[in-house]
């Protein structure tokens, strides 16, 4: 998956000299490819996020296409104003690329785990949030983000969790690509890395498996037609249960067919301890066996024809 | 193509005066300090190549500090860039100019008010024509208590290290803040010596004394120093009208017909 967006950043680039790449001193290994070939289009604005996005702003005016790297506690969390203000009031062609997202940097604690970028960033006007769950995602989005000419946000999770498609995708003809179709009415929709623990579930629960890594602007038609055609939906997402996925599954239901969902996600606190990410995973109740715990008990409860 | 024409900055005033009055509106005390500081650089410094204030290759002027934005809505209407109608209709709703600076509007760069956001937007647009080799200069207008923000300083940085010689960031230094003097709100120090440190070439000068600020501008750009480059322009906060200099009650306190009568009276007559 990062070699993807290395890739697709090196091609920007290539294809474009107005791209210009901008970190707060992160992503040393991430941009070498980067860096040997347009040393040019690339600027280390320093710890200085900040400025980074205000600057980025003032390059897009000036006819520059920036994309603006940094880790997703701080881009976009510590720049949140100055990607409403400065980016997206005016609508300016900016790429934000939020890395580590989620409980990536498992033993940093809460300073560099980001569960509340989705939500934060969801309610700011004219930015599309993407979030990638493989490489082939990662290419399609990346795609997109260049064909905009509008702000985006790229949500980067867990990288090596493995690939959830088969193929490349285009995400332009298919913005919720099925991992795998089940004969029951069982679907799971996740996004990001918890994509690939919905696939590992999806046989023993005979649920059909659903990528979203559009979070906005959604297919609303899209994802209304597979709500009505599921009686049970379940929603997987490294990021909180308020205003992620989840959330945004729950207000599309509440509005037009009311029914009842599961949300597996972060509930509303930070890490208490630091370990690895599959212990962290396990302290908020995400791993494997707690997570099929949670869909056993919410089948049973509102299921039982299951 | 330079613009010309030399402002009347007493007729400046009283256009703010009147739209303050109009729309009811505050923060008067923060349009009056920087008057002679935009009324200079339309005059005499900032290129629109054909009067056109969008021309690709234009100068770029950034209002930090959105709050003075009143006065840089009087010098657009001297230019001919706004019409009488959006002054008479100030704060009407559904109206278009708003109490602090929107791209939104045709001539102004930036939405700013919130602070701290210019400043880094101005250096994004000098580093743009830095890399497309253009001579297109950034101005950008900063408050003194605006300069609390640690974006500023971030973006000082950036700028000294990058040596844009083409930006220029001219201090608003009326003394004063939101809440009170800008010493005793969070001390700054000397502003001069703080951007000397940060790489800047800098010089303080009388903000409401044109010549001096033309001179500064035109000593700055002809340097050949390739840091970039800061004016502290010592000035009044409520600058032309009495009992309201250095009054800072006017940042907040609306007209009524009775302030409004004497401002236009202390203002009436020609140029300063």
């Amino acid at each position: 998956m990062r070699q993807a967006l290395s890739d697709s950043l090196v091609s920007a680039a290539k294809n474009n000299c107005k791209v210009i790449l901008l970190t707060g001193d992160h992503g040393y290994g991430l941009f070498y490819e980067f860096r040997k070939h347009f040393p040019s289009q690339f600027l280390n604005a320093g710890v200085a996020e900040q400025n980074m996005v205000g600057m980025a702003a003032g390059l897009a005016r000036a006819g520059y296409f920036p994309i603006v790297y940094g880790l997703s506690s701080f881009v976009p969390i510590r720049v949140l104003e100055q990607i409403k203000l400065d980016v997206c009031h005016d609508n300016l062609p900016v790429i934000f690329l939020g890395d580590g997202a989620g409980f990536v940097y498992s033993f940093l604690g809460t300073s560099h785990q980001s569960t509340e970028d989705i939500s934060a960033t969801r309610a700011i006007p004219n930015l599309s949030i993407y979030s990638p769950a493989d490489r082939f995602e990662m290419s399609s989005v990346m795609d997109l983000a260049l064909e905009l000419r509008s702000p985006c946000y790229i949500r980067i999770g867990k990288s090596d969790v493995g690939d959830v498609h088969f193929q490349s995708l285009n995400l332009s003809k298919d913005d919720i690509p099925a991992c795998s179709i089940s004969d029951s009415s069982i679907s799971f929709i996740g996004t990001g890395s918890m994509v690939k623990m919905a696939t590992q579930l999806a046989d023993e629960f005979r649920a059909s498996v659903y990528s979203a890594p559009i979070i906005k602007p959604f297919n609303k038609q899209r994802f209304l037609e597979l709500i009505l055609n599921s009686q049970a939906l379940i929603t997987f997402e490294e990021h909180s249960v308020y205003g992620g996925l989840g959330g945004m599954i729950a207000e599309i239901i509440s509005e037009n067919c009311p029914k009842k969902l599961l949300r597996i996600g972060v509930e509303d606190r930070f890490s208490r301890y630091c370990g690895s990410y599959q212990y962290l995973l396990k302290e908020h109740g995400l791993d494997i066996d707690s997570v099929r715990l949670k869909i056993t008990n919410f089948l049973n409860i509102n299921h039982n024809q299951y | 193509m330079l613009i010309k024409n030399k402002f009347d900055t007493k007729k400046l005033r009283r256009t703010v005066i009147d739209m303050a009055y109009a729309g009811s509106s505050v923060h008067i005390g923060c349009a009056f300090s920087i008057i002679e500081i935009l009324a200079t650089l339309y005059s005499n410094h900032l290129r629109f190549p054909g009067g056109n204030m969008l021309a690709e290759n234009r100068d770029y002027l950034v209002l930090s500090k959105g709050h003075g934005v009143m006065a840089q809505y009087a010098c657009m209407r001297e230019l001919g860039w706004l019409p009488d109608n959006a002054f008479i209709n100030y704060f009407s709703d559904g109206s278009e100019l708003k109490a602090l600076s929107d791209s939104r509007v045709s001539g102004l760069e930036v939405s700013s008010g919130s602070l701290g956001h210019g400043f880094s937007v101005g250096v994004g647009l000098a580093m743009g024509a830095k890399l497309s080799k253009s001579d297109q200069k950034t101005y950008v207008i900063v408050g003194d208590g605006e300069i609390n923000e640690g974006a500023i300083w971030e973006g000082a940085l950036f700028a000294a290290h990058h040596q844009l010689q083409n930006f220029m960031v001219i201090i608003d230094d009326n003394g004063f803040q939101a809440m009170g003097r800008s010493c005793d709100v969070l001390d700054l120090g000397s502003i001069q010596s703080k951007f000397e440190s940060f790489g800047f070439n800098a010089t303080s000068i009388d903000g409401h004394d044109e010549t001096a600020i033309s001179e500064a501008i035109n000593r700055l750009q002809k340097s050949s120093s390739t840091a970039p480059k800061a004016i502290i322009a010592k000035t009044v906060k409520g600058k032309g009208v009495s009992f309201m200099e250095n009054n800072n009650s006017w940042h907040y306190t609306r007209l009524n017909a009775d302030t409004h009568a004497k401002s236009i009276a202390e203002l009436s007559g020609d140029k300063s």
